[in-house]
């Protein structure tokens, strides 16, 4: 029986048929797929869009633990709060000076390491799995011992200095505001450079051997090649790691809490010690949604930014 | 066939209630958390109170001090089964304001006959708006500890008497150079003990009033006590450079250590830290450590408790929960017997200061504590010690905004008056 009439157009004499049925296999198929990733979307919203929606409506709340009878909704109170706020103001200061020199120096380490271990020596095996130890360790361990090796009494790292004369009696890094940002600082870019050297290890190996064998025959210096070849190819990787170490660097927590407790005076508070402040020591459960919400929104648009700034394709044109 | 079925309902039933019988009920688990001190002590109290208690096992959970509101809180929020609990007045006013905690007299009429034993410090710091919240796990003061051996050396037979004398001491050690810095404090911006250090020693003081009767500040009023301590410790610091700068990241234990190394001579610490520093063997430099009153005008200083609460969550387990959430605390906080066992065992084996007076008649007490210290001189300051003043729900969170302020003060990046008054200005906004 013909179902339809002349160049496809369905006859006015013919019963309708139900679209599904005409593409059914298409339909079976689009079915089984949902049907595959749904439990991944349902776990993916019950672990990230009901929390993010959760504390979005807790952020128009006064949401404080000591009052729980009453949590009225005020509209953008809290994050106006926040933002007048001078803690907000310091603490971004902070996190940005220690975001500025994190990820440079965790991304341009990690490149430096990844290339030594790159080179296949004897000992390349042993180092690459020596390299990841740091990376390994718990932050909060890390923390300890680094705030044993900045100790003013019996430090090592004092101890160090005295032995090669550069002071003439220990000093309390950590009781300083620059030195303690910095010794922090020092600290998780020591736990951060593993990862990325393993990450652009991964990529360094991935570059075809041909490549530098042809700009050796055309002449090329080893600057030349990094600058024509390495760089370029790792391009995808810098930008993974980039967005990573800047995200990771904006919420560090754990090891300035550790190492410094957020001081001396709040120097080494940073905006995520903040939001641990509005929580779990003011209990302002509201202000503190509010200052998450305003963080996730900061690091959607750094990330935006290093995606405009760093767009591969278009170096890999020029 | 009905028969048949009811007779087997019936033979199920006796079976239960004789295996009931036969093999006791199931005992009622208590979770219990603490900071990690002495784990091995508390551990082996459990075992003896299950021993006493058959029907009740007890599951110890601790975490460290410094972190312990943190965990504390995040289990209270995330309802994770907590019964019985380390508490402070530190922390009773949002705990129980946050309906954490649950006011024992509510549920245990007859702790009210513990009241008359303890020091009125002690019970003010585990009331809340009349009601008592928990039996003492120890009490103690705040007191001054110096090293007598680096002040004899110095050319000083008697201890300071006021915080001008102990300027002019530690200036001596200083220039005789028997310290480089005579003087530490665990000032990190953080540490709880922070505060309870500088209240102790503006209630040194005569007029020694932080708040008024409304809970309005007036500590930031230039001359108030407040502000003399305040200006002591800047100018310690920055001015004769007797304070170690390293006081600002140093915490309770770092600091014990390095008066035990004889790396300072004097230090404001709670009272049960002069037992460890003088426990043979545990310090190079113990047995030389002695404690003084709280140098000032009045020799006041903070006391303060700890005690063990009840919270919400067992309270609405149901009434064998209950009875053995009291059995438990009356063991620990109270009296087995005739005797408070437990906060005795506390005070001979570890030096921890205690609420319940009539152990000051105790003679094995007495002993114990002058083989380390001084029971005349410890009740002479636990009779001039006063609890902290204006315990609100956010006294906590304002501690530590006084804290970073004041530790601007020391940094130099502020006086020390401004630092008063942006902490003053922050417990205005938060009274709001």
């Amino acid at each position: 029986m013909e179902t339809k009439g002349d160049g496809g157009v369905p006859s006015p004499f013919l019963p309708r048929m139900r679209p599904v049925a005409s593409s059914g296999p298409r339909y079976r198929e689009a079915r089984y797929a949902y049907a595959t990733v749904l439990p991944v979307v349902l776990l993916v919203a019950l672990f990230t869009l009901y929390p993010f929606a959760f504390a979005l409506v807790t952020s128009l709340r006064e949401v404080v633990l000591y009052k729980p009878w009453s949590q009225p909704f005020v509209g953008l109170k809290n994050y106006l709060d926040v933002v007048r706020s001078e803690f907000f103001s310091t603490s971004w200061q902070h996190t940005l000076t220690f975001v500025a020199g994190a990820v440079p120096l965790a991304t341009l380490l990690g490149f430096g390491v990844a290339h030594l271990l790159n080179a296949r020596t004897a000992l390349t095996p042993f180092l690459n799995v020596t390299i990841l130890l740091p990376w390994a360790i718990p932050t909060v361990i890390s923390g300890i011992i680094w705030a044993w090796i900045f100790n003013s009494s019996y430090g090592a790292f004092n101890g160090a200095l005295y032995s090669l004369g550069l002071i003439d009696s220990y000093l309390p890094w950590l009781s300083r505001p620059r030195s303690a940002l910095l010794c922090v600082l020092f600290a998780h870019v020591w736990k951060e450079v593993p990862l990325t050297s393993i990450l652009y290890l991964a990529a360094l190996q991935a570059i075809p051997e041909e490549l530098y064998d042809a700009a050796r025959v055309d002449g090329a210096g080893a600057p030349a090649v990094l600058r024509r070849i390495t760089v370029p190819l790792v391009l995808p990787t810098t930008l993974i790691i980039v967005v990573y170490e800047t995200m990771v660097g904006i919420v560090t927590f754990d090891l300035l809490y550790v190492m410094t407790g957020g001081g001396p005076a709040g120097a080494t508070s940073l905006i995520s010690y903040y939001l641990y402040n509005s929580m779990f020591v003011a209990f302002n459960f509201g202000q503190g949604a509010a200052l998450a919400v305003l963080l996730a929104i900061a690091l959607v648009a750094f990330i935006a930014l290093y995606l405009r700034l760093l767009r591969s394709e278009e170096i890999y044109v020029t | 066939m009905c028969t048949r079925r009811i007779a087997v309902v019936a033979l199920l039933v006796a079976l239960t209630l004789t295996g009931s019988a036969a093999f006791g009920a199931a005992p009622v688990q208590l979770t219990f958390t603490v900071w990690s001190y002495s784990t091995d002590v508390i551990l082996d109290n459990i075992k003896k109170f299950e021993a006493a208690n058959p029907g009740i096992k007890v599951g110890l959970q601790d975490f460290a001090w410094e972190k312990y509101v943190d965990v504390m809180t995040a289990r209270f929020v995330g309802k994770t089964p907590t019964d019985l609990a380390y508490s402070s007045d530190h922390w009773l006013q949002q705990w129980a304001a946050a309906n954490w905690i649950v006011p024992l007299d509510d549920y245990f009429p007859q702790v009210k006959a513990y009241k008359p034993d303890f020091a009125p410090y002690a019970t003010e710091g585990m009331t809340y708006r009349g009601k008592l919240y928990g039996l003492p796990y120890y009490a103690d003061t705040i007191i001054f500890i110096y090293n007598e051996e680096m002040l004899k050396r110095a050319g000083f037979s008697t201890p300071p008497a006021t915080w001008d004398d102990v300027t002019k001491m530690a200036l001596a050690m200083k220039e005789k150079k028997i310290v480089e810095y005579p003087i530490m404090f665990q000032f990190q911006d953080i540490t709880p003990w922070y505060i309870e250090v500088f209240l102790s020693m503006v209630y040194s003081y005569k007029d020694y009033r932080m708040f008024d009767d409304g809970l309005n500040p007036t500590y930031d009023r230039e001359g108030s006590a407040a502000h003399k301590v305040a200006q002591w410790l800047v100018d310690g610091m920055r001015k004769h450079k007797i304070t170690n700068p390293a006081s600002l990241e140093t915490t309770e234990i770092p600091l014990v250590k390095a008066m035990g190394a004889g790396q300072v001579a004097f230090a404001v610490l709670p009272k049960y830290n002069l037992a460890d520093l003088n426990t043979p063997g545990a310090h190079a430099q113990a047995g030389k450590f002695k404690f003084a009153l709280m140098p000032g005008e009045s020799h006041g200083t903070v006391g303060f408790v700890r005690f063990y609460a009840m919270t919400k969550m067992a309270a609405d387990r149901g009434t064998a929960a209950r009875e053995a959430a009291w059995k438990f605390l009356e063991y620990f906080g109270g009296r087995t017997g005739t005797e408070f066992v437990v906060v005795k065992r506390w005070a001979l084996d570890k030096g921890l200061g205690f609420a319940q007076l009539p152990l000051y008649k105790d003679a094995q007490i007495r002993a114990a504590i002058n083989k380390w210290g001084n029971v005349t001189l410890e009740e002479q300051q636990s009779k001039l010690a006063r609890a902290k003043e204006a315990l609100t729900p956010f006294w906590g969170s304002w501690s530590l905004e006084f804290q970073k302020e004041m530790n601007k003060a020391l940094l130099g990046q502020k006086s020390a008056l401004d630092a008063l008054k942006a902490s003053a200005a922050k417990w205005k906004e938060m009274k709001k």
